[in-house]
């Protein structure tokens, strides 16, 4: 086929073999998923998430390369990457508002009368009766100053980005996600301590549900701020062109802010004026 | 626009290393592909596919209600399940007629009309609208493609494995209410049923995100958004409607997966939840949903419209940010459906208020369209007969919404065939009609060729009656008080259902008329030409050949202040 | 055109239909408590909510809607006839009016808020539970209201089972069991009481006296799934949720039988577990209810009264 000139800046991708591949991955990996759960066999499902995991690395490979070629990512393709992230991100704030949905329909109407079953469950106060929340103002209190001083690090890391201050981008880069793995290691240990469960009861399910998932996205922006941190390592960003830190900087602090009303609403709110024991 | 300003400075402002473009070939050319008109193709193939499967499971449906009594879902499922004795083949069938309902709707819904609307005609045509060599983001147009196939894959699964304890499927409705769809349904059925969800849900978030960047980021120098075709608008408000709407649905539909898996009781009233929340959740995706599937179909019938009364669209910008009203007010209206779930008077109150300011925005559609038409110069070709039709027969689907959302009135007809008889009339007249009109529109675009106007028109008519059979006298049932989902009636029902089911008849051979005229089409290859409609037809797709190069606009389009959407 | 003939036959066809729809509505004679062959219209009112629901429905609610599908199809015949390339070689180009976009925006908010009126009125009454002193719309919907309903005065309890009805009456403790009646022969229930509608007949009635407020409250059993209690001829329909007791009431101003369905998808016997309510005079339920609470078994109780035609 005869070349066409292209007088534009899009860039018309090649053909790739990572779509396919990964969404025939998710299918296995769904499947296996179903038979995990029935206790037939896990093997399917982690056959599955280790080739969607492997996908995800071949493409975002991909993408790398493109970012470094110097021609591909033009700067009317750099705006498109923002929206879709921005739009990426906005989908994500709607997933969590299912969450608090579930956690303030409990919050809210715990002892609405209409509602015999959960009246008897909760014995008519929030937290249900039998539940012991955790205080605020101690673990949980010390994770929010974790993400606070995590979202302070990678505002330091960019600023250093920007005036090509390599040592400070490696520096604020890797005090980030160590500040995220600590965090993720500190709600675990406040899980160990939980004085309710995931299963059997509202209170738990909802708490679990909204902080598991938070938890989830807080591994997941600090595997994306690992990545950039090798990604800097090898020299990829620059003052000018660095989208893929950008965006990793945006989905930690929408991740932080998550974590704020979290924060706020579950473990302050929600335990106001009940006694706590330790 | 300023990014177009600032995109036309960068097309003149580099200078190129000439790329070397190679057309893909064979399977590669469509498995891997980053093309968003070869995607477009595979999305309308896979939509059709979806239509023939959900169109013959809602066949065996009026097969069974044609008469009182149980006449072939006993036979089926002792055809199936292997079981002799007749109470537990009835029993069995019992079932699969609820299994067969929810398939019929799941995939009507998500595998037929968003892949035709938001997958096919979108993907085809939105970037083109605007000027654009392709999407934004063409790997990710690809996943969202093929993702379809695998969600529609785990929903087949799921037909197979048990549901409710010993019969195969998921039997509790599209709408997944617990505790049928969680304590009722222990088997995996139903786990599959979720994760289908899930994914089909993935693709149309990906799909969404990627026209919504096209949409606003790269359409041709010049064309601001007030420029923008109708259809263009159409698609980037229903792409944001995708993208808030389905997550909270992902979000039920997880917790649906931990009460059944995991032991959670989020509906579960023993430990505090409310089977009721779930509802709430889903109708919150719900509601957003049914306007998914139609706004497309509103871009699409503006520009035929348009094209064929030889007249620019009237009231360009009221047509647009109606739509944008719509997609507004369409998340604040969902407990609409949930009049009878004991909501207090207030609440009840302000959904009836809620709901009914819709009628507004969509009737300044309506009128709009036919101010369009109103003094134009009108070739009934076979495009408009299916706009025509969508707005007569959508008008009609409306105002029995208007009806149903009267929580006062909505108290004697919810849950009967009213509900049915309205939601068919925007979704297998409105919905599938806009769908048939966007065909026939771009077939000759994208194909090159054009059909039989004759075995079009022909298609058009019997489908027009059949459907109006199948689905006029449900209103009726609904009247009388015949509940939906239900395999087996009172006898007084009899009449309106024979009719009913008479009508499929007829829309079944209406069908295959479509499929011989799409094969005879394909056989004669009658060149279409670059525009077959003529000066009517001013939107960018029919200044290209037809079908458009692989790649279109490698030098973009100048739209001046003089070009018309 | 032959496009334009059949449309414009089409077009009288529909419009006839449409037209008279109303009228055949109030002309069509049809029995109480049940649908009658080919019905089609809402079922016969015997409560002063099913008056309103009625009222509205057929009033308002029917002419608006109609008016509008006949003004649009009235309007596309038109176009039809007028503005095909034939007639009309020359399009017109005009893309705006002002005054018509804000008639067609303004009027169908004037029509809707017309139809919110008794809309609310309806919903209203369906939702107060009646104290005695409050007045209803019965089937005067423009009113502010001028129907005297007693203050509630038996509560009864309805449960949604997998698959059939659960009866209790709360003040005097008694319950009972209703399940459809018949059998299923090559997958057709067949009816085993007279003049008893198939599908509809139940073994155990709920029995009420008549011109008499009844408090439903409703609900399902706590493992279960939901279903919902409905009677079209009482106006009334709610949800049987788990865990949840909703309420609703009606008062019979006639003796008789009534007969509702399962209203919610509640598995593979959804369609067999129907509602049946048989409104009796205050003697009988005097006698029923007295003999009930004595031997506590519904069989005996339900033979003082007399036997079904
Ligand atoms: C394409 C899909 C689609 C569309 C567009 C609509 C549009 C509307 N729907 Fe519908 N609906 C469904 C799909 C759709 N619906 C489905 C699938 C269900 C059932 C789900 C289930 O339970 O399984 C449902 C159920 C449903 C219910 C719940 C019924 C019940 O379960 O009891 C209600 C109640 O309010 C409702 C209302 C409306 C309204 C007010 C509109 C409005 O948007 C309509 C507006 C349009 C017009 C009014 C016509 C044109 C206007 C004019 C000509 C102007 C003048 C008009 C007036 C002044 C009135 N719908
Ligand atoms: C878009 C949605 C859609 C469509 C098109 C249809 C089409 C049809 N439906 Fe369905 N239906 C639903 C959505 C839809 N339905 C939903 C949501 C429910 C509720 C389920 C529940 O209760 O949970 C339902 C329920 C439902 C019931 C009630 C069942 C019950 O309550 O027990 C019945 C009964 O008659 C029925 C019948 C039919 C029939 C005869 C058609 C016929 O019109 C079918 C004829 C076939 C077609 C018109 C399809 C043709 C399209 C193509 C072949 C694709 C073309 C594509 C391109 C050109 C790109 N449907
Ligand atoms: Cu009980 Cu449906
Ligand atoms: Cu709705």
């Amino acid at each position: 086929m005869a070349a066409i000139e292209k007088n534009h800046d899009y860039h018309m991708v090649e053909p790739s073999p990572w779509p396919f591949v990964m969404s025939a991955a998710v299918l296995v990996m769904m499947v296996g998923a179903v038979f995990f759960m029935k206790q037939w066999t896990p093997w399917l499902f982690f056959i599955g998430l280790a080739a969607v995991i492997y996908s995800f690395y071949a493409w975002w490979a991909d993408v790398v390369k493109e970012a470094n070629d110097g021609v591909s990512h033009t700067p009317v393709v750099q705006m498109h990457h923002r929206y879709g992230m921005i739009l990426f991100i906005a989908s994500e704030v709607m997933f969590f508002v299912a969450w608090f949905w579930a956690y303030f329909d409990g919050f809210f109407r715990f002892d609405d009368v209409e509602q015999y079953a959960r009246v008897a469950f909760t014995g008519g106060h929030w937290p249900p009766a039998g539940i012991e929340l955790f205080d605020p103002f101690h673990l949980p209190l010390f994770n929010t100053l974790i993400l606070l001083t995590s979202g302070t690090t990678v505002t330091w890391a960019h600023h250093a980005l920007l005036e090509n201050d390599r040592q400070g981008l490696r520096w604020g880069l890797a005090l980030t996600v160590a500040l995220g793995v600590l965090f993720s290691y500190v709600q675990f240990l406040e899980y160990t301590h939980a004085g309710f469960s995931f299963s059997g009861n509202l209170y738990g399910a909802t708490f679990f549900m909204a902080t598991g998932f938070h938890g989830f996205h807080v591994i997941i922006g600090t595997i994306f701020l690992a990545v950039c941190l090798i990604r800097a390592e090898r020299g990829d960003f620059t003052p000018q062109r660095h989208l893929g830190f950008e965006f990793a900087a945006w989905y930690w602090h929408f991740v932080d802010v998550v974590w704020l009303f979290l924060f706020a609403s579950i473990y302050v709110w929600g335990s106001w004026g009940v006694s706590l024991s330790h | 626009m300023s990014e177009a300003a600032h995109l036309e400075a960068h097309a003149t402002g580099h200078d190129h290393a000439a790329h070397d473009h190679h057309t893909p070939t064979g399977w590669r050319r469509w498995v891997l592909s980053t093309n968003h008109k070869d995607i477009g193709i595979m999305y309308l193939v896979f939509s059709i596919v979806a239509g023939i499967v959900g169109g013959l499971l809602s066949g065996f449906m009026r097969m069974e209600l044609q008469e009182p009594g149980i006449q072939i879902f006993h036979g089926l499922a002792s055809m199936v399940y292997g079981i002799s004795d007749p109470s537990g083949s009835i029993d069995a069938g019992k079932q699969m007629f609820n299994v067969f309902t929810t398939a019929h709707a799941l995939i009507m819904v998500f595998f037929m009309v968003m892949p035709a609307t938001m997958g096919g005609f979108a993907n085809y045509f939105a970037p083109l609208m605007v000027g654009a060599p392709d999407t934004a983001f063409p790997r990710i147009n690809n996943i969202a493609f093929w993702l379809l196939p695998v969600a529609f894959i785990l929903l087949l699964m799921s037909l197979f494995f048990e549901g409710a304890s010993g019969s195969t499927g998921f039997g509790g409705g599209w709408t997944v209410y617990p505790p049928l769809s969680t304590a009722g349904h222990p088997g995996p059925a139903m786990d599959f049923a979720i994760l289908s969800l899930h994914v089909a849900g993935v693709s149309s978030i990906l799909g969404a995100i990627n026209l919504i960047t096209t949409i606003l980021n790269m359409r041709a120098p010049g064309m601001t958004i007030h420029k923008m075709p109708l259809f263009a608008w159409s698609v980037l408000v229903t792409g944001f409607l995708l993208l808030l709407a389905l997550p909270v649905l992902a979000g039920a539909i997880t917790m649906l997966l931990t009460d059944r898996n995991f032991g959670t009781t989020f509906f579960a009233p023993e430990g505090g939840g409310d089977p009721v929340l779930f509802q709430h959740l889903f109708w919150f995706f719900g509601h957003p949903e049914v306007y998914i599937m139609i706004l497309p179909g509103f871009g699409i019938v503006s520009h035929i419209v348009s094209t064929f009364s030889r007249k620019p669209i009237f009231g360009y910008m009221a047509m647009a940010y109606a739509m944008v009203a719509i997609g507004f007010v369409g998340f604040v209206v969902w407990a609409h459906h949930m009049y009878t779930t004991g909501m207090s008077l207030d609440v009840q109150r302000y959904f009836v208020a809620a709901t009914m300011v819709i009628a507004v925005p969509t009737g300044v559609k309506i009128f709009s369209w036919i101010a369009t038409m109103w003094g134009g110069s009108i070739t009934f070709r076979l495009p408009m007969l299916w706009a025509i039709g969508f707005i007569f027969l959508f008008t009609v689907g409306g105002v029995t919404g208007v009806v149903l959302a009267n929580a006062g009135a909505d108290r004697a007809l919810h849950d009967t065939y009213y509900v049915v008889a309205h939601f068919h009339y925007v979704l297998s007249l409105g919905a599938v009609f806009s769908i048939f009109a966007g065909w026939y529109y771009w077939y000759p675009k994208m194909f090159g060729y054009m059909y039989n106007e004759f075995l079009g028109k022909l298609h058009f008519w019997t489908m027009f009656v059949g459907v109006n059979l199948i689905f006029f006298p449900q209103h009726f049932l609904g009247l009388a008080g015949m509940p939906r989902r239900y395999i087996d009636y009172p006898d007084a029902f009899t009449l309106w259902n024979r009719v009913s089911s008479v009508g499929y008849y007829v829309t079944f051979v209406a069908m295959i008329i479509f499929f011989y005229a799409t094969w005879e089409a394909s056989r004669k290859k009658r060149p279409a030409g670059d525009n077959p409609w003529g000066d009517g037809a001013t939107t960018l797709e029919w200044t290209l050949s037809s079908p458009p190069p692989f790649h279109q606009f490698s030098t973009l389009p100048k739209i001046d202040s003089t070009n018309a959407h | 055109m032959v496009t334009g003939q059949f449309v414009r036959k089409l077009g009288a066809a529909a419009t006839a239909m449409l037209a008279l729809m109303p009228a055949f509505a109030s002309a069509q004679e049809i029995g109480k408590g049940h649908p009658e062959p080919g019905q089609f219209h809402l079922q016969q009112s015997v409560t002063p909510i099913m008056d309103s629901i009625v009222a509205f429905h057929d009033g308002p609610l029917m002419w608006t809607i109609t008016l509008i599908v006949l003004f649009v199809l009235a309007l596309l015949i038109v176009i039809v006839l007028r503005f095909n390339a034939k007639a009309n070689p020359v399009p017109a180009r005009f893309t705006h009016n002002t005054l018509i976009e804000v008639i067609w925006t303004v009027l169908p908010i004037v029509v809707l808020i017309i139809i919110a009126i008794p809309s609310f009125g309806v919903l209203s009454d369906q939702l107060t539970v009646p104290d005695g002193e409050r007045k209803f719309l019965g089937a005067n919907i423009f009113s502010f209201g001028e129907v005297e309903v007693p203050a509630a005065s038996l509560t009864i309890k309805a449960s949604g089972e997998q698959w059939y009805w659960n009866y209790e009456y709360v003040d005097d403790g008694v319950a009972f069991d209703s399940n459809i009646l018949g059998a299923a022969v090559d997958g057709y229930v067949q009816t085993v009481k007279p003049n008893q509608p198939r599908l509809l007949a139940v073994d155990n009635e709920l029995i009420v006296p008549v011109d008499t407020t009844v408090r439903m409250q409703v609900t399902a059993s706590p493992s279960g799934v939901i279903h919902a209690f409905a009677v079209p001829s009482f106006g009334i329909k709610i949800d049987a949720v788990p865990g949840r007791l909703n309420e609703t009431w009606f008062n019979s101003r006639e003796t008789g039988i009534f007969y509702g369905q399962c209203s919610e998808l509640c598995g593979k016997d959804h369609a067999f577990m129907p509602i049946a309510v048989r409104v009796v005079t205050a003697e009988e339920y005097q006698a029923f209810i007295t003999a009930f609470k004595e031997s506590r078994d519904y069989a005996s109780a339900v033979a003082v009264l007399p036997a079904i035609q």
